[in-house]
């Protein structure tokens, strides 16, 4: 069988944690010490990150209750819905003749304005959605939901507003993403394969059964089930085939599927004949074992180390056959076992914005994201709903380069120096003895996670070395020195890792 | 010729020490102007790569109006034959491309045709990763700019020899030795709390600590990238505060990396090669809108760039070469946009260059399934950069042996 290839992050298996991987174990549940460290490693990968708060309320737990609050997540439709979003329809209609109130068919010049009106209010509606996304991740009780949303929106990927994607569809999609979090994906991949969203940023929606385009039958294989290797031009082509027959109706704002528009011919696909639909080709897709490897690869990547062993691969992949991809059977087992809590696997990802972003501010306690957040995942190269393309993010250490570094370090000064620090009182639970300081943000910040030279060096600049003011921390120079020290713990190398 | 490549020469230079003087740091060693080993003439020479992200149909940029299945297969995409910016009886460029024109006509535009590789793929992904590890047949992790970076014996004090004008690293530029700055621009190239003395100095020993609790296979790369960040962007906005470019780019944002390209290129900071991006191209739906903007925004920042290179007498310096991850499918489909294809021309710009057509013309009767045939592996134009311009030996970077093209003297 050919070797399942990891994910652009690590081609050449640079980042695989060293040591020795010790499969028999691996997927076995975890039975060593647990504590708040651990709780937090657990909170960072199942979420968003941990408060030192939290971090506690799940250590108290014993490992098998925090992975199940994870994973049997309570219901979130409570939770606030996102605003009204814009409908490019409203303003399209006003021009179109015979519509309601509509005026006749635009000139060049009129149909300019009408493309700028819509894009004015698809932007505002998409950047109102990210802000609300960005909340519910801070303000959420079901991380692990949100989590699996991220993870679904960077591997099925689709962009805002390109080729006509509607901050309706962009918000529908990512609610798709929702409900089925821990639901099973096959399930899953056919209802991003209907999604609107999917279907007109990878072209099903505009297919033509003549001149099939072969976009989403391709990317289908090669990103989201199977990945290159596994499949032949021909079974691009052959599938291309079967997904014709949708249209997107713009004005009614569906998709319909018009059988005399579909290719009812035989096609052959993997190795199977048939009169296939789309339906068949997500079955078939997901019969292929490369399809179990795939996504066990995927998210081991995403949630355990980068650049997984084939043999770690092999038993997911078993395992996830097992439960006929099932996730909730699969994750609880992954979140529970040996190599999730290995030496090996801890701090041994690169936080993504999104994770850096919203666990500094639940770091702080902070319940709501400000404006600085936008503002800084775009510096940092994670805009939601815009993904580079459709390989989504790459990840990994493409995270890491001088002008995201930078974007990173000047989102914690802008985040250490905001109002918003005094109003949440964490600064006051920051002891005013500078070595105590230096302790107590390396732990509740790092979790220890910090070499008692680089503790010492904190408490230094506590102090007031290298500056020409007077040294001690006073009552005077407190709050600026916590702040610029709050800065610093976050620049060790810890906070960059996950 | 020869004398112009002189002339260019000692004005860099001449810059060049204007900046020693001006900016008192620790790059001085790179902006000795220490010609590269066995680099032809000893000039500083660069290369400036521009990726035409998304799959640029060649077709429709290089319009083969002399042959009339062209517009058999394109009835309603292809472009009119009066249309076209005539280079000969058989090609043209796109109309959008004026500008470019002016600078084919000038004799500092190669085009090298139908360009490809064996057995291509047709995935954005892994065809755009095949061109920039120059690694068809294997999964390489360094690009084949990463590994020139690596061997090229450059200065390793030096911050600057590759430079990619990006928000993300390209894979081209992924080395082994040598890290590459990505920078999407110079304004917010820098640490906030780099104007306090006391938290830059701890900063910078917070950022190296070794003796952590914990080992991560990413440790490293995280304290080096951090290392470079201060110190990169404490001295690149120095270094290259004294040019001021000649004329106006275009307010695009190709236009602001071609000038940014042609300022680090004018301060002599020792770059050799730098990357931009353009784009997307993937015109799969309504093609001719989308492809004819881009391409008169590529046509225009070009010209611009060259305007600039020009007045400060760098011209001869720096070689600019395009690739794309494929050409398109020859036949549009029915969404007036056309799929992913093969072989497509590629463009080699400047006054090192010996302008005209090279490569075979496209054939459009004898295709692979509807796709253009290559006839000049895109690893012989590399060889020929390599060889010809950056006056590298090109085998062990391209991991073979490939003919160089007659476009570089």
């Amino acid at each position: 069988m050919p070797t399942t290839l990891t994910p652009h992050t690590d081609i050449a298996g640079m980042y695989r944690p060293a040591g020795q991987l010790d499969i028999a174990t691996a997927l076995a549940p975890y039975k060593g010490p647990w504590n708040a460290k651990l709780a937090a490693h657990l909170l960072r990968r199942a979420g968003f990150g941990a408060s030192t708060d939290d971090a506690r309320r799940l250590s108290e737990m014993g490992l098998h209750d925090a992975v199940s609050s994870l994973v049997d997540f309570p219901s979130t439709s409570n939770l606030p819905a996102p605003g009204d979003l814009y409908d490019p329809r409203s303003t399209l209609m006003q021009y179109l003749p015979g519509a309601i109130g509509g005026r006749a068919a635009a000139d060049d010049m009129q149909r300019r304005q009408i493309q700028q009106q819509v894009r004015r209010g698809e932007v505002q509606s998409v950047v109102a959605l990210q802000r609300w996304w960005l909340n519910r991740m801070l303000g959420t009780p079901a991380p692990l939901q949100e989590k699996m949303a991220l993870y679904f929106h960077g591997h099925f990927t689709s962009a805002a507003i390109q080729k006509g994607v509607s901050p309706q569809m962009v918000y529908d999609q990512n609610q798709l993403f929702r409900d089925n979090a821990l639901g099973n994906l096959r399930e899953l991949t056919w209802q991003v394969s209907i999604d609107p969203a999917m279907m007109i940023y990878l072209d099903n929606a505009r297919s033509d059964p003549k001149h099939p385009n072969e976009n989403y039958a391709r990317e289908l294989m090669e990103l989201f089930t199977l990945g290159v290797d596994h499949y032949t031009e021909n079974d691009v082509r052959e599938s291309a085939r079967a997904w014709t027959g949708w249209i997107y109706r713009p004005l009614l704002g569906q998709l319909q599927f018009i059988p005399a528009r579909h290719d009812n011919g035989s096609k052959m696909f993997l190795g199977r004949t048939g009169n296939w639909g789309g339906r068949d080709i997500v079955d078939i897709i997901f019969e292929q074992p490369a399809c179990a490897s795939f996504f066990a690869n995927s998210l081991l990547n995403f949630f355990v180390y980068n650049s997984p062993e084939p043999q770690l691969v092999q038993a997911v992949a078993k395992m996830i056959s097992k439960y006929d991809y099932d996730l909730k059977p699969v994750m609880s087992t992954l979140l529970r076992s040996n190599v999730f809590y290995s030496d090996r696997a801890y701090r041994a990802l690169v936080k993504s914005p999104v994770e850096f972003v919203i666990g500094t501010y639940k770091a702080f306690g902070l319940t709501q994201v400000d404006e600085r957040a936008q503002n800084a995942l775009r510096q940092m190269g994670q805009v939601l709903f815009y993904p580079p393309n459709v390989a989504g993010w790459p990840g990994g250490a493409n995270w890491l380069t001088s002008q995201t570094v930078i974007a990173r370090e000047n989102f914690l000064a802008s985040m250490v120096n905001s109002p918003m620090m005094t109003q949440v009182g964490w600064m006051s639970d920051v002891p005013t003895q500078a070595t105590q300081a230096a302790k107590s943000l390396v732990n509740t910040i790092l979790f220890g996670d910090a070499s008692p030279q680089a503790t010492a060096q904190l408490a230094e600049y506590l102090n007031g070395a290298n500056t020409s003011a007077l040294g001690m921390l006073s009552a005077e120079n407190y709050p600026e020195r916590i702040r610029g020290a709050a800065y610093l713990t976050m620049a060790m190398p810890a906070y960059q890792l996950n | 010729m020869k004398n112009m490549k002189r002339s260019g020469f000692l004005l860099g230079a001449l810059s060049g020490i204007t900046v020693v003087a001006n900016a008192d740091h620790v790059f001085a060693r790179a902006l000795a102007q220490t010609p590269l080993p066995g680099l032809p003439g000893g000039e500083n020479r660069c290369l400036v790569l521009i990726n035409l992200q998304g799959g640029n149909d060649g077709l429709n940029c290089v319009v083969p109006h002399g042959d009339a299945q062209y517009y058999q297969i394109r009835p309603t995409i292809g472009i009119a034959r009066g249309d076209v910016l005539t280079i000969n009886e058989r090609i043209g460029f796109n109309p959008n491309m004026k500008s470019f024109k002016s600078l084919y006509d000038k004799g500092l535009v190669a085009i090298v045709q139908s360009v490809g590789y064996p057995n291509p793929d047709h995935s954005h992904f892994r065809s755009t990763e095949i061109w920039q590890t120059a690694a068809p047949d294997k999964y390489e992790h360094t690009g084949w700019l990463g590994r020139y970076l690596d061997e090229a014996g450059l200065p390793k004090d030096n911050l600057f020899n590759g430079v990619a004008i990006a928000q993300v690293l390209p894979e081209v530029m992924v080395a082994n030795k040598t890290d590459v700055p990505a920078i999407a621009q110079v304004n917010g190239y820098g640490l906030l709390s780099d104007r306090n003395s006391s938290a830059r100095s701890t900063f910078a020993e917070l950022i190296g600590d070794n003796r952590l609790p914990f080992n991560s296979p990413y440790l490293s790369h995280v304290a080096e990238i951090e290392d470079h960040a201060q110190k990169g962007s404490q001295e690149l906005p120095k270094l290259i505060a004294g040019y001021k470019p000649a004329g106006t780019y275009p307010a695009t944002p190709l236009g602001r990396s071609l000038s940014l390209a042609a300022q680090i290129i004018g301060s002599n900071v020792g770059t050799r090669v730098l990357y931009v991006q353009h784009g997307s191209f993937d015109t799969h739906v309504g093609q001719k809108p989308t492809q004819d903007r881009l391409l008169g925004e590529f046509s225009d920042a070009v010209k611009a760039f060259y305007d600039d290179l020009s007045a400060h007498g760098n011209e001869n310096r720096v070689l600019t070469m395009t690739f794309s991850e494929f050409g398109r499918r020859i036949a549009e489909n029915a969404s007036r946009g056309t799929d992913h294809g093969e072989a497509s021309p590629l463009f080699l710009i400047g006054g090192g260059v010996k302008g005209g057509i090279y490569g075979t013309y496209p054939d459009l009767s004898d295709t692979n399934m509807g796709n253009l045939k290559f006839a000049t592996d895109f690893r012989s134009v590399y060889a020929t950069v390599l060889e010809r311009w950056l006056g590298r030996p090109s085998e062990a970077i391209l991991q073979g042996r490939f003919d160089t093209v007659a476009a570089i003297a």
